[in-house]
């Protein structure tokens, strides 16, 4: 195999990796706003339901998430799994998991706004959405930026667990050209791939976190 | 610039989404005129990737011409070895066809006609100073998880007095990582298919590598149907027939240098 083949067939991996890396964040970051409310809902059945959830999702292995996804509407309702199903799959296992890392995130960036900014606010006249929309929630990206950074980034590397689910994204590409060759090259440039994409991860997030501090 | 980013995400998805699905996974459904073959793409000769990125292999070109016969499309989806019958039970593919040992599995599945007689062997470095059976007494062994090398050395009927001698029986997900452990010196010895066997020597060159001239077994390859699909079972044994009869099934044994070994007549 030419070095160029393999680079090809790794980047094809790196398609499938952008892919899973960026439907997952347009899933989970919205789906963590959703159960960051239900973590702090009045309503204690849905605070107890959503805190449940969170320790379920952070206290056991993705990868086994990965596969619960997947096979479950075999073994536990008899719905025979067509091929197509691999990839959706992949996408509810990853953007549950992160929905509940994200909603924690969200909840020490809302909890960090003192009680004393509301009562101004509604002193101020301001409705109680307003307040949110409009005092609250700009603060709160602010804060919580830096730690959503870190989690992106472990994102980026987590997708490698799609392998698992015989998913052929950058990773598993690697391992079968490793294979095919009987040489462990692919697995550096696998590497480096990851390294690039993650600095540029870093990148796009400093400049927001820079555009962010105007006070 | 917030903006600017946004609109470079929501580019990069779409671009992405048009561009891939998972590589060319989920095209594949399991209508009537798709065939989709589990098989491990680190399996050479048998099932891995070529020069050209493409999955080949003995058992795929021979997939390959059986649904050139039934007028199929062939879906080559590679799986993780340890998920195959997850995969198989749940239907996400219809057989498993990469130098699937019958030995030892007969009542786990629905199986073809077996087309190759292959045998389990063990695998040293050169200089290791090992050359029997005998001489794998404390030292470390590799093999590869759920494959029918480690049923051999976990089966009281046949190897696993031997294995009881080993200091460990490593398992590893694939020979490649298994290989390069051997080099480094963390494992002895590896026990594996003598036809993959052979094919890691090849390709590996350098003569570093040795089979021991004692195999842990002899046994045979076949295609494996979920439990029960006699109906697609028949219909691949029948073409197996064609192929044998019209010589593709020996020009493509020649192919990959398994003349010796297959079976079928």
């Amino acid at each position: 195999m030419s070095f160029q083949v393999m680079l090809t067939q790794l980047t094809n991996g790196l398609l499938v990796t952008i892919s899973i890396f960026v439907l997952t964040l347009i899933f989970s970051m919205p789906l963590g706003f959703i159960v960051a409310f239900g973590r702090m809902s009045k309503n204690k059945v849905i605070r107890w339901i959503t805190q449940l959830y969170i320790s379920i999702m952070r206290g056991t292995p993705l990868m086994l998430q990965l596969m619960v996804v997947y096979f479950f509407p075999w073994y536990l309702c008899k719905i025979p799994l067509s091929n197509g199903w691999r990839f959706p799959a992949i996408i509810l296992g990853f953007s549950i998991n992160y929905a509940a890392y994200f909603a924690e995130i969200y909840r020490s960036g809302i909890e960090a706004i003192p009680k004393g900014q509301y009562e101004a606010a509604k002193l101020l006249g301001y409705s109680k959405s307003q307040t949110f929309m409009k005092i609250i929630l700009p603060q709160v990206f602010k804060i919580i930026l830096p730690a959503i950074t870190n989690e992106i980034i472990t994102l980026v590397k987590d997708t490698s667990l799609a392998y698992t689910l015989s998913c052929v994204e950058m990773f598993n590409a690697a391992k079968q050209i490793a294979a095919a060759e009987t040489s462990m090259m692919p697995f550096f440039i696998a590497a480096l791939f990851y390294y690039v994409f993650n600095l540029l991860v870093s990148f796009i997030m400093n400049r927001i976190e820079k555009k962010m501090s105007y006070y | 610039m917030k903006k600017k980013i946004f609109g470079l995400i929501a580019a990069l998805t779409l671009g992405t989404l048009m561009l891939t699905g998972c590589g060319n996974n989920s095209t594949g459904s399991n209508d009537d005129n798709t065939f989709v073959v589990g098989f491990d793409a680190e399996y050479p000769p048998y099932g891995y990737m070529d020069e050209n990125g493409e999955y080949t292999g003995f058992d795929l070109e021979l997939a390959e011409a059986v649904c050139e016969l039934e007028g199929w499309t062939l879906v080559k989806q590679p799986i993780v070895w340890d998920n195959k019958d997850n995969e198989l039970n749940s239907g996400s593919i219809d057989c498993i066809w990469n130098g699937f040992t019958i030995d030892g599995r007969e009542d786990d599945y629905t199986w073809s006609v077996p087309y190759v007689d292959n045998s389990q062997v063990i695998v040293v470095n050169k200089n290791s100073g090992i050359q029997a059976l005998t001489d794998l007494k404390d030292k470390v062994v590799g093999v590869q998880a759920a494959s029918a090398a480690l049923s051999v050395l976990e089966d009281v009927e046949q190897q696993k007095a031997l294995a009881d001698t080993f200091k460990t029986l490593q398992t590893f997900a694939d020979y490649n990582t298994a290989f390069a452990e051997l080099q480094a010196g963390s494992v002895d010895a590896i026990a594996m298919d003598i036809g993959v066997a052979q094919y890691q020597l090849n390709s590996r060159g350098n003569g570093e590598f040795v089979i021991l001239e004692d195999h842990l077994n002899a046994e045979q390859y076949a295609v494996g149907f979920k439990l029960g699909n006699t109906e697609l079972r028949d219909t691949i044994n029948a073409d197996l027939q064609k192929l044998k009869e019209d010589g593709t099934f020996d020009a493509l044994a020649e192919k990959y240098e398994l003349t010796d070994m297959v079976c079928l007549d």
